[in-house]
Formats: C-alpha cells, sequence, structure tokens
C-alpha cells in the first residue's frame, strides 16, 4: 500500500526490520547520490546526545548551510502545496535546529577560522538533510528527538512523534485537585511524553502507569523516563489499553490517552511526514478513528476509583461531541462534569470528565 | 592648621614598600555625621574597633561618634568636602591646572583630571536632581504612617538605599581625591619622598578609573541595568526595506555578542523574497536595555539596490524599539490569566495527529489593551508559549511605564509610537560611504564596520550626549 505514495523513496521494510537490518549493517560511507533509502539509524541516541567526534571548518558548515538552504528553498513550496508539508521558513528554522544539535555549543557566525565540532561526519549531515528533503523523513526522526513542553524527548522510527496539542494534558492534570499524590495512567504512551510530563509533577505516592502495545515505543519511553531520573515515578507495561492494568483496577486517580484516532479512510492522504514515517498503529482509528477512544470510554468506569478524571484527545470536534455525549447519556451514570477542551486552533480537542 | 595631627606607623611586612597608614586629617566638614566613610581607610585602621560608638572612619579613619540614624538629606552636608587647606573639587576644576599626560609626576595635573571626572560623573548621574529626590524620599521614609502601605514602604526604601549607595559611591570617590592631596602636601612638608610616591601613585590609579566611572555614569538610568528585547520592523517599500531592517538586526546581533550578551531570537517574519519585515530579539545581560536603548528610533539607508536590475539609488528605512525586561521584584502589570487569548500561530487543517510539523508558534493577545505577541522560534509549543508571555509582560509594562511617567518615554516607545519621521542615524553605502548619528553628530567612515557590529562609539557617544547637555544637573 505504500507504493500507492508519490514517493518512491520510502524504504519498503517496516520500521523495526529495517532496524534490526540495519544494527546487523553498518553504514556505507558514501555519497547518497543513489536513491538507496536511508535507513534508520535505530541503535544510535539522538544527535544532541552523541559525542562531538568530528570536526569541520566553518567554511565546510557554512557550504553545508547554504546547500542545504537552496534545498529547501526550492523544495518549500512544493511541499508545502502538494500535502501540507512544510514550507521554506520552516524548513530553513529545522536546519538552524538540525545545526545547533549536529554542532557543539552555538556556533556563532562571527568567529572565523576554528575548527567546529560536530556530533555527526559532515558527510552525513548532507545525507540527512537529503532524506528530510527528498524522502519527507520528519524531522524530528532525523534528529532524534523532538522538544515538547520544556523537555527533550528522545524519538525514532517506529514512536509517534508527540504533537504540540497534547502538550496540554500536562496542564490539564495539573488544574485536578490533589493530583500530586494520585495512580495515572497513561495508555499508549508512545515516547512516554503524557507519562515523563506528568512523572515531574508528582509527589510522594504519585505514580504513572505508562503502557503501550509496542515493543519500540516501550524502548523509547524508557530511554525518556530514564533520562529525567523517573524511574521511581513511571512504570512501564507492555499491553493493549486496559490489559496490563488488570492489578490497580479501582484504584486509578486519572487516565490520559492520546489514542490512534484517524479515520482509516484519511490515512493514504496524510502529509508524507506522517503517512510515509510514523507508525499507524499509533494513528489509524478505524473507520470512523473512533475504534480506540470507545474502547477507553467503556473501560474507564471500571479503571477509575469515585471522583477519578480522565482526559482524552481526539480527532477535534466532531469526534469530541461524540464522546461528551456517550460519557454524558449512554455512561451517564458513571461519570459527569463532562466538558471539552480546545487547543490554541481552536480545536475542540479534549474531552475530560469525571468518575462518579 | 590647629588640631592637625598625624599618625604614621611604618611596619616591615613581606613586601617592604607596603607600610600601613592611619592618616587622620581632619577636613572641614559642615555636618559631624558624615554618610561618607572611606571604607578603605576604615578597613585599615585598627583604632576603629577600639571605639564602640564608631559609625564610620569617617574622614581618613577618623572616628565619629555615632548618631541616631534618621532619614535625611546629610547627603546635602557632605557635598562640599574640603581639604585640609579648603580646595573643593570644584575648585581643583576650577583652577584650570594643565592636564598632562598619566606618565607626569605632577599631582596637579592627575588631580585635575579627576575632578573633571567627578564633574562629569555627577553630571550625568544629574547629581542635583538626585540629591532633591534623595530628600523627598527621607521625607516620605521619615512619615508615621509609612508602613500603612507596606509594599510601597518596601519599595521607596530600597530604592532610597539604592539611591543613597550610588551617591556614597561617589563621595567616596570625592573624597579619596582630596585624602591623597593631603597627604602629598603633608609629605612634602615631612620630605618624606615614599609617601609622596605612593600617594601620586594611586591618584594615577584614580585617574584611570574615573574614566570606567565616567562611561558607568551614562549608563545610571533607572532601568538602565535591565536586560532587553531588541525589535525591528522595515519601513515601507518592500523587498528593499526587508533587507535593510535584516541588515540592522544582524547587526545588533553582532553588537551585543562582541559585549558578550546572550541574543536569542524571539519572533521573525521573513520577507517573501528577501530579509524581514519584522523581528525581535532578546539581549540578556547587564545593562543591555542602558545601552541598547539608545539605538530607538529609525534608521535609513542609501545604497545602489541589489534588487533593482536598473542599479538605482535606493533608500530604505528600518524602526527600531527596545525594551527593558523589569526583573521579577519589579514587574508593574499584573496580567490576568482571564484576559488572554492563546492563538496557534499559523495553524491550518485538521491538527493533532493528522500532521507532523515542526512550526509551534503561539500568539498571546492582551484583550483589553489589544497588545499581542508572537512567538515561533522555540522549539516546542509550551516554550514558545512562556517566550510570547515574556515578551507580552515587557510590552504592557513598558505601556505601564509610559502611562505612569513621562520620566522614560523618549526610551521606550514602541514600535507603534516610533514616527518614522524619527530619523537618527544615515548609513551611506553610495556614492560615498559613511554612517553619521543625527542626534550627535557622531559619524564614521566604513559602514561595514558598523553593519558589523561596531556600534559602541554611537552608542556612547549618544549617550553622554544625552546626559552632557543638560547643564543645569550639576
Amino acid at each position: 500500500m505504500t507504493l500507492r505514495f508519490p514517493f518512491p523513496v520510502r524504504s519498503p521494510l517496516r520500521p523495526d526490520l529495517a532496524s534490526s537490518l540495519h544494527r546487523r549493517l553498518s553504514i556505507p560511507s558514501r555519497s547518497s547520490s543513489s536513491p538507496t533509502p536511508l535507513l534508520s539509524s535505530d541503535h544510535r541516541p539522538p544527535l544532541f546526545l552523541r559525542p562531538p567526534a568530528f570536526a569541520a571548518s566553518r567554511t565546510d558548515l557554512h557550504d553545508f548551510r547554504r546547500w542545504a538552504e537552496s534545498l529547501a528553498l526550492a523544495a518549500g513550496p512544493r511541499l508545502s502545496a502538494s500535502d501540507g508539508g512544510p514550507d521554506a521558513a520552516l524548513l530553513r528554522r529545522e536546519l538552524a535546529w538540525l545545526v545547533e544539535d549536529a554542532t557543539v555549543a552555538a556556533a556563532s557566525e562571527s568567529g572565523v577560522g576554528e575548527e567546529l565540532r560536530l556530533r555527526v561526519e559532515l558527510e552525513e549531515l548532507y545525507r540527512l538533510w537529503r532524506a528530510r528533503i527528498e524522502e519527507r523523513r520528519p524531522f524530528q526522526y532525523i534528529v532524534g528527538c523532538e522538544h515538547w513542553r520544556d523537555l527533550v524527548l528522545v524519538v525514532k522510527e517506529g514512536v509517534l512523534i508527540p504533537r504540540p496539542e497534547t502538550e496540554m494534558v500536562v496542564d490539564l492534570v495539573a488544574e485536578v485537585e490533589g493530583f500530586e499524590k494520585g495512580l495515572w495512567a497513561d495508555l499508549g504512551t508512545g515516547s512516554g511524553a503524557i507519562a515523563v510530563g506528568i512523572g515531574r509533577m508528582l509527589q510522594e505516592g504519585g505514580r504513572v502507569f505508562a503502557t503501550d502495545l509496542s515493543p519500540v515505543a516501550l524502548e523509547v519511553a524508557r530511554l525518556n523516563v530514564e533520562r529525567y531520573e523517573l524511574k521511581d515515578k513511571i512504570e512501564l507495561r507492555r499491553g493493549s489499553w486496559f490489559e496490563p492494568l488488570r492489578d490497580v483496577e479501582g484504584k486509578l486517580m486519572g487516565l490520559l490517552s492520546n489514542p490512534p484516532y484517524i479515520p482509516s479512510s484519511h490515512i493514504p492522504g496524510l502529509q508524507a511526514e506522517v503517512g510515509q514515517h510514523e507508525p499507524k498503529l499509533a494513528l489509524d482509528g478505524g473507520e470512523d478513528g473512533m475504534d480506540h477512544l470507545l474502547h477507553l470510554c467503556e473501560g474507564s468506569a471500571s479503571a477509575l476509583k469515585s471522583g477519578g478524571f480522565f482526559a482524552f484527545e481526539t480527532n477535534g470536534d466532531e469526534q469530541s461531541e461524540f464522546i461528551v455525549d456517550l460519557m454524558s447519556m449512554k455512561l451517564g451514570n458513571f461519570f459527569h462534569n463532562i466538558k471539552m477542551i480546545s487547543d490554541f486552533a481552536g480545536i475542540q480537542r479534549f474531552v475530560t470528565g469525571f468518575r462518579r | 592648621m590647629a588640631g592637625f595631627f598625624f599618625l604614621f606607623v611604618k611596619r616591615s611586612f613581606s613586601n617592604p614598600s607596603r607600610f600601613l597608614l592611619f592618616p587622620k586629617i581632619p577636613i572641614s566638614c559642615s555636618s559631624t555625621s558624615s554618610l561618607v566613610s572611606s571604607s578603605q581607610t576604615l578597613a585599615r585602621s585598627p583604632i576603629g574597633s577600639g571605639f564602640n560608638n564608631v559609625v564610620g572612619g569617617g574622614i581618613g579613619g577618623f572616628p565619629r561618634v555615632s548618631v541616631p540614624r534618621r532619614f535625611s538629606s546629610h547627603l546635602a552636608a557632605v557635598r562640599d568636602l574640603k581639604t585640609a587647606d579648603g580646595l573643593t573639587v570644584d575648585a581643583i576644576a576650577a583652577k584650570d591646572w594643565p592636564i598632562l599626560g598619566e606618565s607626569e609626576s605632577d599631582w596637579r595635573s592627575h588631580a585635575a583630571a579627576i575632578a573633571q571626572s567627578i564633574q562629569l560623573i555627577k553630571k550625568r548621574m544629574q547629581w542635583r536632581k538626585l540629591i532633591v529626590r534623595l530628600d523627598q524620599m527621607s521625607a516620605v521614609l521619615n512619615k508615621p504612617d509609612l508602613w500603612d502601605d507596606p509594599v510601597s514602604a518596601g519599595r521607596i526604601s530600597r530604592e532610597h538605599g539604592e539611591l543613597l549607595s550610588k551617591m556614597k559611591e561617589v563621595n567616596g570617590y570625592e573624597q579619596e581625591l582630596l585624602e591623597h592631596i593631603d597627604l602629598i602636601k603633608l609629605a612634602r612638608e615631612e620630605n618624606d619622598e615614599e609617601l609622596e610616591w605612593e600617594s601620586m601613585k594611586a591618584l594615577v590609579n584614580m585617574r584611570r578609573t574615573a574614566k570606567e566611572k565616567e562611561l558607568e555614569a551614562l549608563l545610571s538610568g533607572d532601568n538602565d541595568s535591565c536586560s532587553c528585547f531588541i525589535e525591528v520592523q522595515a519601513g515601507a517599500g518592500g523587498t528593499e526595506s526587508m533587507d535593510w531592517a535584516a541588515m540592522v538586526m544582524n547587526m545588533y546581533k553582532s553588537w551585543a555578542q562582541h559585549r558578550g550578551f546572550v541574543v536569542t531570537i524571539v519572533e521573525e517574519m521573513p520577507g517573501e523574497i528577501a530579509g524581514i519585515k519584522r523581528a525581535t530579539i532578546k539581549v540578556d545581560g547587564d545593562y543591555a536595555f542602558g545601552y541598547a536603548k539608545a539605538e530607538v528610533g529609525v534608521h535609513r539607508l542609501v545604497r545602489i539596490s541589489p534588487f533593482d536590475s536598473g542599479k538605482r539609488r535606493h533608500t530604505s528605512f528600518a524602526a527600531v524599539a527596545v525594551i527593558p525586561i523589569l526583573g521579577d521584584g519589579s514587574t508593574r502589570y499584573q496580567i490576568k490569566e482571564s484576559d488572554l487569548r492563546i492563538e496557534r500561530f499559523r495553524a491550518s487543517g485538521a491538527g493533532g495527529q493528522h500532521v507532523n510539523t515542526t512550526e509551534s508558534a503561539v500568539r498571546i493577545v492582551h484583550i483589553p489593551t489589544g497588545i499581542c505577541a508572537t512567538c515561533q522560534n522555540e522549539r516546542s509549543q509550551h516554550s514558545n508559549k512562556a517566550s510570547a508571555m515574556a515578551v507580552l509582560q515587557s510590552r504592557l509594562d513598558q505601556l505601564e511605564m509610559a502611562r505612569q511617567a513621562q520620566l522614560n518615554a523618549e526610551h521606550t516607545q514602541s514600535l507603534t509610537d516610533i514616527s518614522w519621521g524619527n530619523q537618527i542615524r544615515t548609513y551611506v553605502l553610495h556614492p560615498y560611504r559613511m554612517v553619521k548619528d543625527l542626534r550627535t553628530n557622531y559619524e564614521v567612515s566604513d559602514p561595514d564596520s558598523v553593519l558589523g557590529g561596531d556600534l559602541d562609539g554611537f552608542i556612547l557617544n549618544f549617550l553622554s550626549y544625552l546626559l552632557d547637555k543638560d547643564e543645569a544637573s550639576v
């Protein structure tokens, strides 16, 4: 089905296969003018965490920037017009961040002469940027991280890149009285973004169970939990939705989830960065996009303790309205104070409420 | 002079040329409770500790009996510090002793140079206004109902303390000069060459630090020590002006980096073809606002346009605004959460999982005033929001300051207030090359260095012009 996309350069391998393949192959360091797909650099830490083992002159880096910028300027209008991809201005900003992550300290433009220390070979920078433009590989996979709230989260192929909208879930939790000491669950945690965001605010007794079906996601979430030293606050569990949480059924103070909610029919038309690179498992919500949301709603009644709170992200307006109706009508005996919350773009993005 | 005595102890220390001085030179002073204490001398004086009621070393470590502390204008009394034979700093300056090079061993030359500096420093600090203000604050602080409003009482007493210490520093410096003059005269009477040499050396050192103090005095405004935002906006004229605005912004970035400030881009609206429509940077560091405020106004460029195939001469404009970032303690405008509307900037489509974008710009609108702030250069929406809030806070503070008093009005104009007629500087690249400040007439014939960030000449000239033109202040 990937062949339907207009970009033939995508790796035909599933990300997990690609990564295991990659583990066995060392990357041949040749110029990638050939259309060989860029193998995901799964086993390596994100750019900004790698040791600065390489060097380049300022002129070399400058040349790279000029080349990369011209590529961005040429491709930007096309990408944004075709499927709402990045425009030239955004690509230039990404380029600046790529250089920021790949170099040591601020590569101030004013200094001259001296060598810069790099975290990747200059040659690889070229390859990475080409993959960004030509393969539409998401910027966050290129640099291996996503800045989310005040966190820098590790991400890689196989894990959904946390969206800016989802940042608000953490704010919603912070408004719940006594949240600091409760048991929370982040269902389908992916990179662990919500769990880490909440985990950092918890006090003695507070705990987050972060679940995911995908082993790759759990591996990445573990990295993020460790990086923020939250091993004693966040427990990662593998399994589908409520399955791994049987032992805490009825004891949870809160349920949080950003489940897959895109209707299956929308998947082929997605922006290339999403449709061709991010895991379907984290996006596809079934025919009307609500398969998982409905499952979560129904399971919430028994998972939450009395007075417990839930916040679910949805595809927006229609889905949110549907969930609000469901929770307050059909499940009205279990829940109250059901609300829709808008994201900053004015879309009713979240549904929240409390267990009676 | 009657009652004149002198205590001189010589000891051999590890460094034989160092010796301890406990000079006691009563200097006629019309108040018994001088606020001035030469802390240096006091620190060297073991005698001070032998007295119980000592509040300060007084002149030359002369112990003084403490008086009940009251806020009153003791400083007024201190203004006429004199040497043993009645010389004041103003009198020294008035003598017009020729000022020779630092290497010349002529105490009169050194004294004259230092006295001039002191006069300049006082003028720049607007000494007379400071005395009036200090008196006013003392009057307020002596009111019995002062602490009915603890917030304002705290603020006034803090301000009073800051002002007092600023003025004491200058008085201390003044006194140091007079002391050394006395010592030199004395040493000559006693034929003590070593003492004379020591004091001469001290005068030379003072002369050197005087130049720094003159510069520091340029930055004694209320918010001068703050960090700031610098905003640049392109004038009419499309790409031509947007390119110029980008050049101006780069000039400030390099200037700030060379000065050791930390520069962060907060907001940048690129032009369609080149340059920027508007941009905001944050400049972090001590006295960033004090310096940058000299740049407020419209900057004009004359050059052969690189965008004009006909190679014609073009004139472009860019407006610059500078906003101080007040410290947490002094944030003036209280923002109510409910007055804010926060919007995703340039968001389109379904959002959420549908979209992968690194664009997370946020615009915050303060509904009651209509003032808004945008930030798009941070890597997370959360950080963009925090940055935009900081900009909004500063803009509202600026508005509040302008409303509360006219005193800072000229430096705190926002971009919207700056009239395009208010040109402060012209950069000519063709047919000749020159940058000229229209306020001070300071000029430089190398535009490249200026555009590369070499702005200190312009800034310092403007700051001294601004303060030194005020003849009435000393």
